[in-house]
C-alpha cells in the first residue's frame, strides 16, 4: 500500500493566496478607508494578536494563564519610560521594551512552573497584581495618577498627522502579521510536535524525550515578549496609562480569553473568527452599557455548552477543512 | 430583464448601487452644504460613566439632555441658526474605554466639539485623545490640578485645544479650613490620600494639603499613600489616636471611607469633625452609613441654594434641582448643576464660533468664553493656569432635617455670595 504524508491541502494553498491578497489590502488600508476605520483595525490587531499568544500558550502548551495582562501592562510602562527618560522614538521603544518583557518573563517563568493547572492560572494573575501595585509606587511614572505620554512624542514620530497614523497602523499590521506567522512557524517546528505531545500527556512526551521544562519556558517566554510589544503598541494609541488602565485584567485578559474561546481553543483560525466576532458585537451594543457585557457573557456560557471547540471547532468538524497547515496528514493512494 | 434577486429580502443590483453611491457620496455632499442647509447641525461628542463604580457622577445625564434639547435644537449663530446634536459614550468607569470611545466619536462620529465630565480617569484620557487631534475638548468635574499637572501640563505653555473648569486644591483647602474654624476643636488633623490620581494631588507635599494645613497652624498626621480598595485601616486609625488627631480629612473613593468609618468606631476613634472629599458627595453613600453619616462634611461644588441660574433655559439652581427630584424622585446630587454647565458652555461657544466648520475658529470662541452659569462664571481669561478656570467652591455638613440627611452650607467665607444655610456641629 502506497501513501504519501501531506501538509498543504487544496484549502491550505488557496487560504495562503487569499490571505497574501488580504494582506496586500491591509497594507493599502491607509489609502482606501477613513481614518475610524484604521483606528479600529489598529485596535483588531492588538486583540488578534494577544488573543493568538494566549491560544498558543493556553490552547497549545496546556498553561492557562489568567495573567498576561502582566506583560500588556508591563509593555505600555516601558513605552512610556523609554519615551520620557530616555528619548526613544515610540516606534522603536516598541520592540525594546518586547525585549525587556521577554527577559522579565524568565525568572517569573521559573517560579511559576513550579505550579501546575489552576494554581498556574491563579499564580500567573498574582504576579500581575504584583506588577500593577509596584507601577503604582513609581511617582515619575505618575504613581497610581497615571500619566499621559507628552503630545511631543506622539507627534514627533512623523511630520504629519497622516503620515503618524499610517506608520502607527503600519507597525500594528506588522506586530499582528508577525505573531501569526511566529505562531505557525513555531507550530510547524520541532517545538510544536512537542508542544502537541506535552499538552496530550506530560508524562508520556518526557518518556520519549520531551524536555516539558525547556519547551514550556520557551514558548512562555516568546509568548510574553511578543506580548510585552503587543502592550507598547496598544498604549501608544492610548496615550495615557494606569496602573489600573495598564494591568486590567478584564481588557487584557478576559476579553482575550473571550475571542480564543469563542473562535476556536488550539486552533490558528479560532483567534481569527472570535476577534472578527467580539468587534462587531462591540461596535454595535456596546452603547448598551451593562446589557453588552451581559450579551457577552451569555454569550461565552453558550458556546462553551454548546460548542466547546468554539466557531471554527464547529465549522472544521463539519467539514474537515483545516486552512492552515500545522497539521501533518498520511493520505493512502 | 430585471435584476432582482430570489427571495423577498433581495435587494436589486440596481438599488444596491444607488444605496452605495449615496452612501459613500453623503460625508462628501454632507460637508459642502452643512452651512448652507436649512437647520444645520453641530455635533458635540460626549463622555461620562454611566456605568461602572463612578456612575452616580452621570445619573442626571437623561434628565439634563432632555432638559436642554429645546435650547439646544436651534442656537444662532451669524445671523443662521443651528442645532446641536449630543451623541453620548459610557466610559464604563474605565480610562481604557473612555480613550477608545473619544478617539470613535473624533474619528467616527466625526464630532465638531468633544466634552467629558467625572473624575481625572474619565476628563483626562478624552482630553489627550483630543489634544492630539486638534479636537475643541471642555471638560468639567474633576479637580484641575489633577487635570493639568497630571497631563504634565506647563502652566506658560497650557494645551492647544483642550479646556477645562472647575475648582482646585487651593479652594478645597480654603474651604475646609474654614470650615473647621470652631473654637472646640484642636488644630490636629489626621490625613486619608489613597493612591490615585485624586489622593496623590491632595497629598502632594508642596501642591496638595500639608504646606497651607501648616501655614494656618494645623498639624497633619499623614501615614503615606494607601491603596485604593483597603480592607484595613488599622495602621491610620492607631497614628490618629496617637496623635491625637480630632479632624480627619482626604479624599476618598465611597467603599474604602465606608471601611475606615466603620473601623474607626470599633477602634475607638472619636473625632470631632470628618471632612473627605469625594467619598460624601452622594447621598446614597451617607444614607448607607445610617446614623454615623450624620455630621460628616464635604466641600460643596454646587447645591440648589447657590444664587445662579442657567444662561440656556433660565432656571435657577433650585428649580433645576426641585425638576430632577421631580421627575426621577430621587435626591439631587451635585454633578447635575456641572452636567448642565457644561451644555451651557457648549451652546454659548456655539453661539459666538467666527466660523463653526472651522476647529481653530471654535477652540478661539471657547478660549474667550466669558460668562454667567449656574454653577457659577466660566471665562478662561481668569484663570489660575492656560486652559483652566475656576468655580466657586464652599464646604457644609450632612444633617438630619425632618429624619432625612440634607447637606447644609456651614461656611461661605471662600465665596461670600453663596447663603450659609445652617451651623456646624461637631460630632
Amino acid at each position: 500500500m502506497s501513501f504519501r504524508i501531506e501538509r498543504f491541502t487544496p484549502a491550505s494553498r488557496a487560504t495562503a493566496i487569499v490571505a497574501l491578497i488580504a494582506l496586500a489590502f491591509l497594507v493599502a488600508a491607509p489609502w482606501l478607508t477613513g481614518r475610524a476605520n484604521i483606528r479600529l483595525l489598529g485596535e483588531m490587531f492588538s486583540f488578534l494578536a494577544l488573543a493568538s499568544l494566549w491560544n498558543l500558550l493556553a490552547g497549545y502548551c496546556g498553561l492557562v494563564s489568567v495573567g498576561q495582562q502582566a506583560f500588556v501592562g508591563f509593555g505600555g510602562y516601558m513605552l512610556f519610560a523609554l519615551a520620557i527618560f530616555l528619548g526613544f522614538d515610540p516606534l522603536l521603544a516598541i520592540p525594546v521594551a518586547g525585549l525587556l518583557g521577554a527577559v522579565l518573563a524568565i525568572p517569573v517563568g521559573t517560579l511559576l512552573f513550579r505550579l501546575q493547572g489552576a494554581y498556574f492560572a491563579i499564580g500567573s494573575w498574582v504576579f500581575a497584581e504584583v506588577l500593577r501595585l509596584s507601577f503604582a509606587q513609581v511617582s515619575s511614572l505618575g504613581g497610581g495618577s497615571g500619566a499621559s505620554l507628552p503630545t511631543s512624542v506622539v507627534t514627533g514620530i512623523a511630520s504629519n498627522r497622516e503620515w503618524r497614523e499610517i506608520l502607527i497602523y503600519w507597525t500594528g499590521l506588522a506586530l499582528a502579521v508577525a505573531v501569526l506567522l511566529i505562531v505557525i512557524a513555531l507550530l510547524r517546528s520541532k517545538l510544536g510536535l512537542a508542544l502537541t505531545g506535552l499538552r496530550d500527556s506530560e508524562i508520556a512526551s518526557e518518556s520519549l524525550g520531551v524536555n516539558s521544562w525547556l519547551t514550556k519556558m520557551t514558548v512562555y517566554v516568546s509568548v510574553a515578549g511578543l506580548t510585552t510589544m503587543i502592550g507598547s503598541f496598544i498604549f501608544l494609541q492610548k496615550l495615557r496609562i494606569s496602573p489600573d488602565a495598564a494591568f486590567s485584567v478584564n481588557d487584557w485578559t478576559a476579553y482575550v480569553i473571550f475571542i480564543a474561546v469563542i473562535g476556536g481553543i488550539g486552533t490558528i483560525e479560532g483567534p481569527i473568527i472570535g476577534t472578527i466576532i467580539f468587534f462587531l458585537l462591540r461596535e454595535t451594543l456596546a452603547d448598551l452599557g451593562t446589557t453588552y457585557l451581559l450579551v457577552l457573557g451569555a454569550l461565552a456560557i453558550l458556546v462553551m455548552l454548546k460548542a466547546p471547540r468554539g466557531v471554527w471547532g464547529l465549522i472544521s468538524e463539519r467539514s474537515r477543512i483545516s486552512l492552515v497547515p500545522v497539521r501533518r496528514q498520511v493520505r493512502f493512494d | 430583464m430585471r435584476f432582482v434577486t430570489t427571495g423577498t429580502g433581495g435587494i436589486s443590483r440596481r438599488t444596491f448601487m444607488r444605496a452605495a453611491g449615496t452612501a459613500l457620496a453623503a460625508p462628501a455632499i454632507l460637508h459642502m452644504t452643512r452651512a448652507y442647509a436649512a437647520t444645520p447641525t453641530i455635533k458635540v461628542g460626549h463622555v461620562s460613566p454611566t456605568t461602572g463604580p463612578l456612575a452616580g457622577f452621570a445619573e442626571a445625564n437623561d434628565y439634563i439632555l432632555k432638559g436642554i434639547a429645546k435650547s439646544l435644537s436651534s442656537i444662532d449663530n451669524n445671523g443662521k441658526s443651528w442645532t446641536v446634536e449630543i451623541i453620548s459614550k459610557d466610559s464604563q468607569s474605565n480610562p481604557n474605554r473612555a480613550a477608545e470611545v473619544a478617539a470613535d466619536l473624533i474619528l467616527k462620529d466625526e464630532v465638531d466639539i468633544i466634552v467629558a465630565a467625572s473624575t481625572p480617569d474619565t476628563v483626562n484620557p478624552v482630553s489627550d485623545q483630543a489634544e492630539v487631534n486638534g479636537m475643541p475638548c471642555i471638560t468639567t468635574d474633576c479637580p484641575w490640578q489633577p487635570y493639568f499637572f497630571g497631563r504634565n501640563g506647563k502652566p506658560d505653555q497650557g494645551f492647544e485645544s483642550t479646556y477645562h473648569f472647575f475648582w482646585g486644591l487651593e479652594d478645597v483647602i480654603a474651604s475646609f479650613l474654614a470650615l473647621w474654624d470652631h473654637p472646640g476643636v484642636a488644630k490636629k488633623v489626621g490625613g486619608l490620600f489613597p493612591n490615585d490620581a485624586d489622593g496623590n494631588a491632595w497629598g502632594d507635599p508642596e501642591r496638595g494639603f500639608p504646606k497651607p494645613l501648616k501655614d494656618a497652624g494645623y498639624t497633619l498626621s499623614d501615614t503615606g499613600r494607601y491603596q485604593p480598595m483597603s480592607d484595613d485601616f488599622s495602621a491610620q486609625i492607631s497614628a490618629f489616636k496617637a496623635a491625637g488627631v480630632e479632624i480627619v480629612a482626604g479624599n476618598m473613593i465611597p467603599p474604602d471611607f465606608a471601611t475606615f468609618w466603620s473601623q474607626a468606631g470599633q477602634q475607638g476613634l472619636k473625632p470631632r469633625i470628618v471632612t473627605i472629599g469625594k467619598a460624601l458627595l452622594f447621598p446614597s453613600v451617607i444614607a448607607s452609613l445610617g446614623e454615623r453619616g450624620i455630621g460628616l462634611s464635604s466641600e460643596i461644588w454646587w447645591s440648589p441654594n447657590h444664587p445662579y441660574a442657567s444662561s440656556l433655559t433660565g432656571e435657577t439652581s433650585r428649580q433645576l434641582a426641585e425638576g430632577y427630584q421631580n421627575a426621577t424622585s430621587r435626591p439631587w446630587t451635585q454633578p447635575i448643576g456641572f452636567k448642565h454647565a457644561l451644555f451651557e458652555v457648549v451652546a454659548d461657544v456655539v453661539r459666538r464660533a467666527d466660523d463653526l466648520d472651522d476647529p481653530a475658529a471654535i477652540i478661539e470662541a471657547i478660549r474667550a468664553t466669558a460668562m454667567k452659569t449656574i454653577v457659577g462664571p466660566v471665562d478662561w481669561s481668569r484663570g489660575p493656569v492656560k486652559n483652566v478656570t475656576k468655580t466657586p467652591l464652599v464646604a457644609g455638613q450632612w444633617q438630619s432635617t425632618g429624619g432625612k440627611a440634607e447637606l447644609i452650607i456651614t461656611t461661605n467665607k471662600t465665596a461670600p455670595d453663596i447663603p450659609v444655610g445652617g451651623e456646624l456641629k461637631l460630632l
